[in-house]
């Protein structure tokens, strides 16, 4: 194999010889350049491969022909072959990037950036500390002279700081290897650690001077004025080096200096990581700058990888895992997105729209993202999942709740600019200019990050839990992205439906687990169906809505707390790309994320102190938690926020009303159920019966009750249609949540068949609702009226799906209404029970505006030729129809299996539902869905023909017999009694209505970004300011340890 | 210990000196040469530590020649070391400090002031 020491030789060998060229020879230069960049690529890599495979060992370089202390050696382990093929590789696809602006600027340029990769190699490799001082100044030099090619104004600027900042850390580590030298009597690293000159009195002076100029070269919050600014003002391809070059460089000189410190030094790197992760990506959510952003973010990543190795003694063996997947993460997102930045050319980060202009961008840009958040597959979550638990295991909560708000913040920013790029307004003339050398490093970048996910996932202790496949096929739907939709869309059924066939044998003995994934996969199949109407390609809608769907099953056969809550980031990340594809819907699926982020996070902190002594990650040790209050409170409030209980409902009107005809079902009808579940989840966790009387389910019922009401009568002064439905299922899940609340058979057999039925009339009126919108491009109701002649069949639909949401007899809303009340009389929960009874009225008055208003009355002139809804929307309409008509006519076929599995488990074996054939009966009375139907069914069909025998004189108005009295008004339709149709109610309840929560919300909101552009100004810009906060850190730094 | 006032002590007190003076420049001072120049009190103080800390009471310079034979230059001459230390750090700093005032004669040259109060324009 090659040696090492030709990395250094070949670089520094052609950065002399490129001296010597003349400046016309930049094309000859520029291929020089290459491969003298490439070679140092293949040569650390080799040298890796050949470590981890255990075909070499580490190899120690000596020079000058003599042993340590009295010459410089260089080491090449696995750590040093790792990280030195990381800055190869980013050196060279770096140069390519940049290779334009390195040849404008001449052959010197060049020399400069091969000085840069060399010098940073070296830092890696070096024993020496003395050596070490030269190299990292020699990168400060030419970082420096990168920092000017931009050649304007503000990197002037910039440079001058960063050399000044930069320059003072220098002399202070320079102070410390005076000390270093005078204490430990050697400069070689590995012999200061041999003589164990740490316990000399007056080297842990040396030590503090040495560790604290590595922590301040890793820009720790706040003493990082200067590296934010040279972030902002460099050439994005020269801060993707800064970012990830020298950031990764620093980290494992301060990985490769610790030793030499006594353990307190890990404790102070922990508190400096948590202080800047949180505080760097606190202040980041009020930034708009981009590339000033990624400088905040590149900081607070850095800040979690100094709190990774702080933790390194608690973290054990996972450690290198954790430290592995954080780190790749960040330096391949990190330099990914300053590359892009570089080709967007945006400085706010609400202008990004203009990357829709290129598939392969936005792909590029999505990942990078979901990967710096820590979204799975991706490295990151598998190191922040393990990090945590581990951290969990020594009940370190505090540090959890910092990395968790930190990543917060970080998804905060995130994805409101990720919002901007995929709905952010874009002028037509500006088109997104991609020349090959600009996309390509980035795009390596992408794949290598799936490669690390892969790696990350096969490290991890639990990661051979998850089921890869299906993330493999979501992959290969963006490859095939290019194909019309229905191909697609054909593609993606056949899957699901096979999913569906081998998913059946595994689960078929967990009857509540079958209903579930009922909800889920044929749910799925059928709102696929929908999908067949809309032409073209619908481009990166499919993987989406596969990563939800298989988000949602993955709840379902979670059988351990990683799985599940992979399975529920993936369900999130899937939907939310989902909902923003609606045309209006950029601000809702925005809160749609932050509420799903803050929510997922509760989940993960519960999930953390349940395991907390516990040695398995088994759903069930929920129940074994040894803080129980805490863990369940957490969790029912993560899962809260995806049911939308009232107070966190704010997020899902907007979601819901403004996502796609077709996608509206899926998040309302189908992804609620996810939440659902989750509840279900920690409830039999908890213990089913025995824990009826815990006091949080007493405030959950409340709070059910509650949301129950508000939604409801929030849905009937909505004049959108879909925000009405979108209200009315949030009530619908208060009703839910109340009857799981009550923790008794009949309660929980109550909140499955309201489960079930929600999802089939839910999911219809959607669908129908999605249908008539289509039609008729509106969503007011007011504008629509007297669709009945065009679309009847979307009629019918809605009309059924009107009567199963009221509990009507005969439909199977009432099966629901009867267990329902005979759950409430069991349990005794009057008061709350005639709350929600009170709610069901109200549901009456939406439900016969929404019928009213849409189809009945007059039809408006514009709208007399609007045809029926689109076929594929009405298909699945009527098999859900037929569903409910099975369900309404023969629920046991459904409750019983239900009801008995819930009497023989262990949770609810206090049976107090009897069936009989088709009747059930309680010992409050009995009901038969058969008998009823059959008997409302009579009673119909007399009405109708005793009607139409009444009506038959009737004749149809003509033209003229209308009497025209006064002027017609400028927007008639608002005269229309369907428009503000109960207004007479709002004046008596209105009050009830106030947006208070979403008041609430929205001043935290602003409190919070006050707070944080307040505390930005921290960074006056004034490199002088800089200098006093480095010099007050090491002071302060210095007064905490000694 | 006898003497405070022998010569190690009076170095690294000139460079202890020496080195509060720098700092309290770079944070004190506006104009941009004068920060460059405390720049560099502060690069010499340190090299100035570097030699005191080396020297051993009695010895001479690491130079051989007449005085100091190749057979006991180990007990007749100071630490070499943070010699060869100082002169690479003279060197680096002398690098640096000519970055740093091409960048101060570029900014000049734009802004036709040195007060490092007028370059704010990144900030927050």
């Amino acid at each position: 194999m090659v040696s090492p020491i030709y990395i250094i030789a070949i670089l520094l060998g052609m950065a002399f010889m490129l001296g010597l060229l003349s400046k016309s020879g930049t094309r000859i230069a520029g291929i020089l350049t290459s491969v003298s960049l490439a070679l140092p690529v293949y040569i650390s890599i080799s040298w890796f491969i050949q470590i981890l495979s255990g075909n070499a060992d580490a190899i120690t370089i000596f020079t000058a022909g003599s042993v340590p202390p009295f010459s410089i050696n260089l080491v090449m382990g696995l750590e040093e072959a790792f990280f030195t093929s990381a800055i190869n590789i980013l050196g060279l696809l770096g140069f390519i990037y940049l290779s334009a602006d390195l040849k404008k600027q001449g052959v010197r340029a060049m020399a400069l950036y091969l000085v840069l990769i060399m010098g940073l190699n070296v830092v890696v490799m070096t024993r020496d500390i003395f050596n070490l001082f030269v190299f990292m100044e020699i990168v400060t030099i030419a970082v420096a002279g990168l920092i000017y090619l931009k050649n304007d104004n503000q990197s002037k600027e910039a440079g001058f700081k960063y050399l000044v900042a930069v320059g003072i850390i220098s002399l202070f580590f320079l102070i410390g290897i005076g000390f270093f030298y005078f204490y430990g009597g050697t400069l070689n690293i590995d012999g200061f650690i041999a003589a164990n000159s740490v316990v000399v009195k007056g080297a842990t002076i040396a030590i503090f001077f040495i560790i604290i100029s590595i922590i301040l070269e890793l820009k720790p919050f706040p003493a990082n004025g200067w590296a934010l600014d040279v972030y902002q003002a460099a050439t994005p391809g020269v801060s993707a080096l800064i970012s990830s070059g020298t950031a990764t460089a620093s980290i494992f000189v301060l990985y490769k200096l610790l030793p030499l410190g006594s353990e307190i030094w890990l404790q102070i790197l922990t508190v400096v990581g948590a202080v800047t992760f949180l505080g760097s990506n606190f202040l980041g959510i009020s930034q708009k700058n981009t590339n000033r952003l990624l400088g905040y973010s590149s900081i607070g990543q850095v800040g979690l990888l100094m709190m990774v190795i702080g933790f390194m003694p608690q973290l054990g063996s996972a450690f290198k895992m954790i430290f592995f997947s954080v780190f790749i993460s960040h330096f391949l997102a990190k330099a990914g997105l300053f590359w892009l930045s570089g080709i967007v050319k945006k400085e706010s980060i609400t202008d990004w729209g203009i990357l829709r202009g290129s598939n392969i961008a936005l792909f590029l840009f999505g990942i990078f993202l979901f990967a710096l958040v820590g979204f799975p597959p991706f490295p990151s979550f598998y190191g922040k999942w393990q990090m945590v638990m581990e951290l969990a295991g020594t009940g370190r909560f505090i540090w959890i709740v910092i990395i968790l708000l930190g990543s917060f913040f970080e998804g905060l920013y995130l994805f409101r600019w990720l919002g901007y790029a995929i709905k952010g307004e874009k002028s037509n003339e500006e088109k997104l200019q991609i020349p090959w050398d600009k996309i390509v490093p980035p795009f390596i970048f992408g794949i290598s990050l799936f490669i690390a996910a892969y790696y990350a996932n096969s490290m991890s202790v639990y990661g051979n839990t998850i089921n890869l496949i299906p993330l493999v096929f979501i992959l290969l739907l963006f490859v095939i992205d290019f194909l019309p939709a229905y191909i697609k869309n054909t593609i993606t059924i056949g899957a699901m439906v096979y999913y569906a066939v081998n998913l059946y044998p595994s689960i078929s003995d967990d009857t509540l687990r079958v209903v579930f994934a009922a909800i889920f996969l044929i749910g799925g199949i059928l709102t696929m169906i929908a999908g067949y109407s809309v032409k073209g390609k619908r481009k990166g809608f499919f993987p989406f809505a596969v990563m939800m769907y298989f988000g949602l099953i993955g709840l379902i056969e979670a059988e351990n707390l990683f799985q599940f809550f992979f399975a529920w980031e993936l369900m999130t990340l899937g939907s939310y790309i989902l909902i923003i594809r609606g045309k209006f819907s950029m601000k809702h699926a925005f809160n749609y994320m932050l509420f799903s982020l803050g929510g997922a996070y509760l989940i993960f902190l519960g999930i953390a102190m349940s395991s907390f002594g516990n040695t398995s990650l088994d759903i069930g040790i929920i129940g074994l938690s040894t803080m129980p209050g805490w863990s369940y409170t957490l969790l029912a409030i993560g899962f809260l926020t995806k049911t939308a209980a009232l107070g966190l409902h704010i997020w899902l009107p907007g979601a819901h009303a403004e996502a796609e005809s077709d996608v509206s079902p899926m998040v309302s009808g189908i992804l609620l159920k996810g939440g659902v579940f989750g509840l279900i989840v920690l409830f039999l966790a908890m213990g089913g019966e025995q824990a009826a009387s815990h006091p949080l389910l007493y405030s959950l019922g409340w709070l059910g009750a509650i949301t129950a009401l508000g939604g409801n009568l929030l849905a009937v002064f909505q004049e959108d249609a879909k925000r009405l439905l979108a209200y009315s299922s949030v009530a619908n899940l208060g009703y839910i949540l109340f009857a799981l609340a009550f923790m008794t058979n009949i309660g929980w057999l109550s909140a499955l068949t309201y489960s079930i039925n929600h999802f089939l009339f839910k999911t219809l009126l959607f669908l129908a609702i999605g249908g008539v919108v289509l039609r008729v491009k509106t969503h007011n109701m007011y504008e629509m009226g007297g669709l009945i002649k065009q679309m009847p069949w979307s009629f019918i639909a809605v009309l059924i799906g009107i009567i199963t949401l009221a509990g009507i007899p005969p439909l199977s809303g009432y099966a629901g209404k009867w267990l329902f009340y005979n759950a409430v009389i069991t349990k005794g929960w009057y008061f709350q029970g005639v709350l929600v009874f009170f709610a069901g009225t109200i549901a009456f008055l939406y439900c016969f505006k929404l019928i009213y208003s849409v189809f009945l009355g007059q039809p408006k002139d514009r709208f007399r030729k609007v045809k029926e809804a689109p076929i594929w929307y009405l298909i699945p309409q009527f098999i859900l129809i037929i569903g409910i008509m099975i369900f309404s006519a023969r629920p046991d076929l459904v409750l019983k299996p239900i009801g008995a599995l819930l009497t023989q488990s262990s949770y609810f074996p206090s049976d107090s539902l009897s069936w009989e054939n088709v009747t059930a009966s309680t010992n409050l009375g009995y009901w038969s869905g058969y008998k009823i139907m059959l008997v409302i069914g009579v009673m119909f069909a007399v009405l109708l023909v005793w009607l139409m025998y009444m009506s038959r004189k009737t004749q149809k108005v003509k033209q003229f017999n209308i009497v025209y009295a006064g002027e017609r008004p400028f927007t008639p339709e608002t005269t229309h009694f369907s428009h503000n149709m109960f207004s007479h109610y709002y004046k008596a309840l209105g009050f009830l209505s106030a947006p208070l929560a979403t008041r609430f919300w929205n001043i935290t909101n602003d409190i919070t970004h006050r707070i944080a552009d307040g505390s930005k100004r921290l960074y006056t810009g004034n490199g002088q300011t800089y200098l006093a906060v480095i010099m007050a850190y090491i002071i302060i730094i210095y007064l905490i340890m000694f | 210990m006898t003497n405070l006032f022998s010569i190690e002590y009076i170095t690294i007190f000139t460079s202890f000196a020496l080195l509060v003076l720098g700092l309290w420049g770079i944070i004190s001072q506006k104009n941009i040469f004068k920060i460059i120049i405390s720049f560099s009190i502060v690069n010499t103080s340190i090299h100035l530590l570097l030699v005191s800390l080396a020297y051993i009471r009695n010895r001479t310079a690491p130079i051989i020649d007449s005085a100091v034979d190749r057979v006991n230059a180990a007990e007749k001459v100071v630490d070499p070391v943070p010699h060869a230390l100082v002169l690479t750090a003279i060197v680096i700093g002398i690098g640096i400090t000519a970055l740093m005032l091409s960048y101060a004669f570029t900014m000049y040259k734009q802004h036709k002031t040195l007060d490092i109060n007028q370059y704010k324009s990144l900030k927050w």
